[in-house]
């Protein structure tokens, strides 16, 4: 029964205020509240002091008002093309991420849902394991890995394949490899379930009027899943674009991403304001890919119903 | 004790002066635009087992469930033995339900289960203890107290979920689709099984079903409802040889319909013009003025062959055999009347060995029927 | 989807898939054997050692910063339990209530959203709130609790929620007809039904909190160092065996919550 029946929710003004009113308030709070202060400190201006911006009003004798706005830091983070770049290369980075993980993780989730039913729990929780295990630590091993002095090309040149090491990290490559090992998992899940979801039959009644597996694949397979595909890319796609651990510790100075950029203004140059422009920038650019997860969401949970 | 007397004590819906246990006043049921029950009034009466029969949709769970007090009713009151309990709670109502999930909690064993109810109203220990036990061995499922809900079969599963239902002695008891997840032999089984359990027991049963045979077999009364509406409550029997409309008369078993207009009316029985050209003397429930659009219903098995046919016969047909359905028991023949009237069904009983029966394909038949098994019904 | 389909061979995805695994498992692999590595050095192997856990079992700043996130993810993953479970609640029982547009904004978008984000706004709502009304008074436990709960409350109602929409609304009607007041359908039947989902909703919080370098930063004050604040300030100097101690401890832990459960799981189903 997808509505709630009468008498449940009448006995239950109560449940609904606690269920309801409690989580609202919280998120509200220490959510949706925090980002608003973020807008409101983007437009303050730097100042010596504790803490170090300026007020957005005070009270000027007589009871006038004076109100600061600063949009300098917007037009700062719009004029000095290190900022720019560092947004489109976010992008970028977030993008290719999101097309290497489709392209490995679509692959074994199709596997996954496709094997013997007994196989399925305990490949899958193969999967989520290493999210319970420290992201953090993860990044690091591919230090080790990729350094030029690390186990990769100690292999290559092991194996003679190559003379000199190849200088990986520190590079963007590096953060692809970082970020994709780190959001796989994300992409295979949401993948995983979808595909699971899909009507065996469906591939046997192509198969009935004539259809190749590659074909029936390419005309009924994959725009089921296309739901899933969507959900997953997101999943990858809107974390990774304001994501500071790993082009921290893999990537190099050419490496520009915002997360970095932002947690120097901030931790660095101690420039709040500007780390704020930075962050309001981020989201507004955040909105519509997650407005699209959003939507995406709601279809298949309405769908399930 | 009379034969007028003691037909009101079994049949108390026939006794003006009896009080219904069950009173359902001009209850109204909306979800947004869609009225699932639409101004429905009825009583059940004391000890009936009263079966509400309808296809999916027609508002018979949701009237169930308002008797449960799981939903509330956008309107109209509802009475339960004297007692207004139109706002009660389910958990202060003296009824219970049992569901067609079942909806045993799997967290706890049979015995568990049984007890849930008993515990709510903090019933002492021992007097509890002594009602599971009772419970247990009234449905003979003793020997599974210990088990939880996933170690049964359907048919145990069913058992416990009658037990819980009925531990708390409710003055009625609800039964939405008692029989639906069974299969075929058990469920026949089980009906007569259920009804000596309602008759030794003395509670007031009332059961949804959308299987006709089922309600057929259990009921003392039937509502057959449509669209959030009752067409017709009565017996068994009645609702099959007395249907008062063509809605019940196809809904229940099969029917021929031939419709015309009514052109002689004389007590309980009228004389009908058909649109075949044909004249049929049937009966009807009350007089129809002349010329009164009406629709003949007669049953395939009431039907039969014809040795005097005439041109001008009343209730006499011609046609051709188009088809025949072999059930066994007894033969299905399809036959043609007129291209464009729907074939007229004949069930006759294969009295002779298939290969010895006389009706064969595209064989040229007359058929009639006597004119009290047969009905005339208004729109 | 199940079943293999005829005709069609199915080992280039086999060979994918274990390509995949290998690419997830052989950078832990590694860190677990350099753990046993004698040498500093991550290409040289002189010998097995247990000399690097040795050295983590003494230093003293990395065990107190362990202790303290440990602390920081029990109280985090209770909280964001209930709040979690309230949300989740919210979301399956009631329907279209007034706001839920809103509300699932709110319990998605932590998901979602980068932790620099997160850190920085939480941030600065603690700063406007001491200077508002003094409280928080200072930044360390309590800010990074707080700030760890909104977003683990997120996760557990995704966890929670799937739990009790894939839960049979009759047995809850069921108590109900029986004599069960409202709240006590709750503690009698929902709870114990949705228990394994709390668990595991518990145990995801504890797990993100236990994990979590960006936001902790931002929002920890001076003396309230975490564990992923020491291990990143020394990954950052390069790399160091005791981390890879550290990393074989943790994935030592996790697989031996994984093999319980594992263990337990194939127990209740043997018992039921």
């Amino acid at each position: 029964m997808s509505t709630a029946s009468a008498p449940l929710s009448r006995d239950s003004r109560l449940s609904r205020f606690v269920n309801i009113g409690i989580p609202y308030v919280w998120l509200g709070i220490f959510f949706l509240l925090p980002l608003l202060i973020v807008l409101r400190i983007s437009i303050a201006e730097p100042a010596l002091a504790q803490p170090p911006y300026t007020a957005l009003w005070e009270w000027i004798d007589q009871g006038v008002l004076q109100i600061h706005i600063n949009l300098q830091n917007f037009i700062l983070v719009w004029e000095d093309s290190i900022y720019l770049d560092a947004f489109l290369n976010s992008l970028w980075v977030a993008l290719v991420c999101t097309l290497l993980c489709l392209l490995l993780g679509y692959p074994m989730a199709y596997a996954l849902a496709t094997s013997p039913e007994r196989w399925r729990v305990p490949l899958l929780m193969l999967i989520i394991l290493p999210f319970w295990t420290s992201f953090l630590i993860r990044v690091y091993a591919w230090i080790g890995i990729l350094k030029p002095q690390g186990l990769l090309n100690h292999a290559l040149m092991g194996i003679g394949l190559i003379d000199e090491p190849l200088a990986i990290l520190h590079t963007q490559i590096a953060v692809y490899i970082g970020v994709v090992y780190s959001y796989l998992p994300f992409m295979i899940l949401p993948l995983y379930a979808n595909l699971t979801r899909l009507d065996p039959t469906l591939l046997e009644a192509a198969a009935d009027l004539g259809c190749r597996p590659l074909r029936a694949f390419w005309r009924v397979t994959l725009p089921l899943s296309s739901a899933g595909i969507v959900a997953g890319s997101m999943l990858v796609f809107i974390p990774v674009v304001g994501e500071f651990v790993i082009p921290d510790l893999l990537g190099g100075p050419e490496t520009l991403m915002v997360g970095k950029l932002l947690w120097g203004e901030f931790f660095g140059n101690k420039d709040w304001p500007l780390a704020s422009a930075l962050a309001v920038v981020l989201l507004a650019l955040l909105v519509v890919p997650f407005v699209l997860m959003q939507r995406i969401e709601q279809r298949i949970e309405e769908g399930s119903r | 004790m009379n034969a007028a007397a003691e037909r009101r004590l079994l049949e108390p819906w026939q006794d003006p002066k009896a009080a219904p246990f069950v009173r359902i006043e001009r209850l109204t049921k909306q979800f947004g635009d869609l009225y699932a029950v639409d101004d429905l009034s009825l009583d059940i009466f004391q000890g009936e087992f009263f079966s509400l029969l309808g296809s999916s949709g027609c508002g018979k769970s949701t009237l169930l469930r308002m008797l449960a007090g799981l939903e509330y009713p956008t309107s109209g009151r509802l009475y339960i033995d004297g007692v207004d309990v139109t706002e009660v709670p389910p958990y202060a109502r003296p009824v219970n339900m049992m569901f067609q999930s079942y909806a045993l909690f799997p967290h706890m064993t049979v015995e568990q289960n049984v007890e849930f109810g008993l515990r709510q109203e903090r019933m002492p220990r021992a007097e509890r203890a002594e009602r599971v036990s009772e419970m247990l061995e009234l449905l003979r499922i003793a020997p599974l107290r210990k088990r939880k809900p996933d170690q049964l079969s359907g048919g145990q599963r069913q058992r416990v979920a009658l037990a819980r239902s009925l531990a708390k002695h409710p003055k009625l008891l609800l039964l939405d689709e008692p029989l639906g997840a069974l299969d075929k032999r058990l469920r026949e089984n089980t009906q007569f099984e259920l009804v000596n359990l309602q008759e030794r027991l003395g509670i007031t049963f009332v059961t949804v079903t959308h299987d006709q045979e089922e309600a057929m077999t259990m009921s003392t009364r039937i509502a057959i409802m449509d669209a959030g509406q009752i067409m017709q409550v009565d017996t068994p029997t009645a609702i099959y040889e007395f249907p008062s409309c063509r809605f019940v008369a196809e809904f229940i078993g099969s029917v021929n319909l031939f419709e015309g207009k009514v052109v002689e009316s004389s007590g309980d029985e009228v004389l009908v013009e058909s649109r075949i050209g044909r004249s049929m003397r049937v009966r009807a429930f009350h007089p129809y003025a002349l010329g009164t659009p009406v629709t003949v219903a007669v049953r395939p098995e009431k039907v039969r062959l014809c040795l005097d046919y005439r041109e001008d016969g009343v209730n006499q047909l011609r046609g051709v055999v188009e088809d025949i359905a072999y059930l066994g028991d007894v033969s299905i023949y399809r036959i043609r009347i007129d291209a464009a009237l729907p074939r007229v069904q004949m069930t006759l009983t294969n009295i002779q060995p298939r290969t010895e029966q006389a009706l064969t394909w595209d064989q040229e038949v007359a058929i009639e029927w006597s004119p009290n098994s047969a009905m005339a019904l208004s729109e | 989807m199940s079943g293999r389909h005829p005709g069609r061979s199915r080992w280039p995805l086999w060979t994918l898939l274990a390509f995949g695994y290998a690419f997830l498992y052989v950078p832990i692999l590694l860190l677990i054997l350099y753990s046993f590595n004698e040498s500093r050095l991550v290409t040289v192997w002189s010998g097995f050692s247990l000399k690097w856990y040795g050295e983590l079992l003494h230093n003293r700043q990395l065990l107190d910063a362990a202790w303290l996130s440990v602390r920081i993810a029990a109280v985090n993953a209770t909280v964001a339990v209930v709040l979690g479970t309230l949300a989740a609640n919210a979301l399956v029982r009631h329907g279209r209530f007034r706001g839920r547009t809103g509300f699932e904004l709110l319990l998605t978008a932590p998901l979602v959203m980068p932790d620099v984000l997160i850190g920085l706004s939480m941030l600065l709502l603690f700063v406007a709130m001491q200077q508002g009304f003094g409280w928080p008074a200072g930044r360390g436990f309590t800010t990074i609790a707080i700030a760890h709960i909104t977003f683990s409350t997120a996760y557990v109602a995704v966890v929670v929620r799937s739990r009790l929409a894939q839960m049979d609304a009759s047995l809850e009607e069921a108590a109900m007809d029986l004599g069960a007041r409202p709240l006590s359908v709750y503690a009698q039947i929902t709870l114990p039904l949705i228990a394994p989902a709390l668990l595991s909703g518990w145990l995801l919080a504890f797990t993100l909190s236990l994990d979590d370098l960006v936001i902790a930063s931002f929002v920890s004050g001076p003396g309230s160092t975490t564990l992923p604040m020491v291990v990143y300030s020394s990954v950052r100097m390069g790399v160091s065996p005791q981390i890879n101690a550290l990393a074989t401890l943790i994935v030592a832990l996790v697989a031996f919550a994984v093999v319980i459960a594992g263990l337990s799981m194939r127990q209740s189903q043997r018992s039921s």
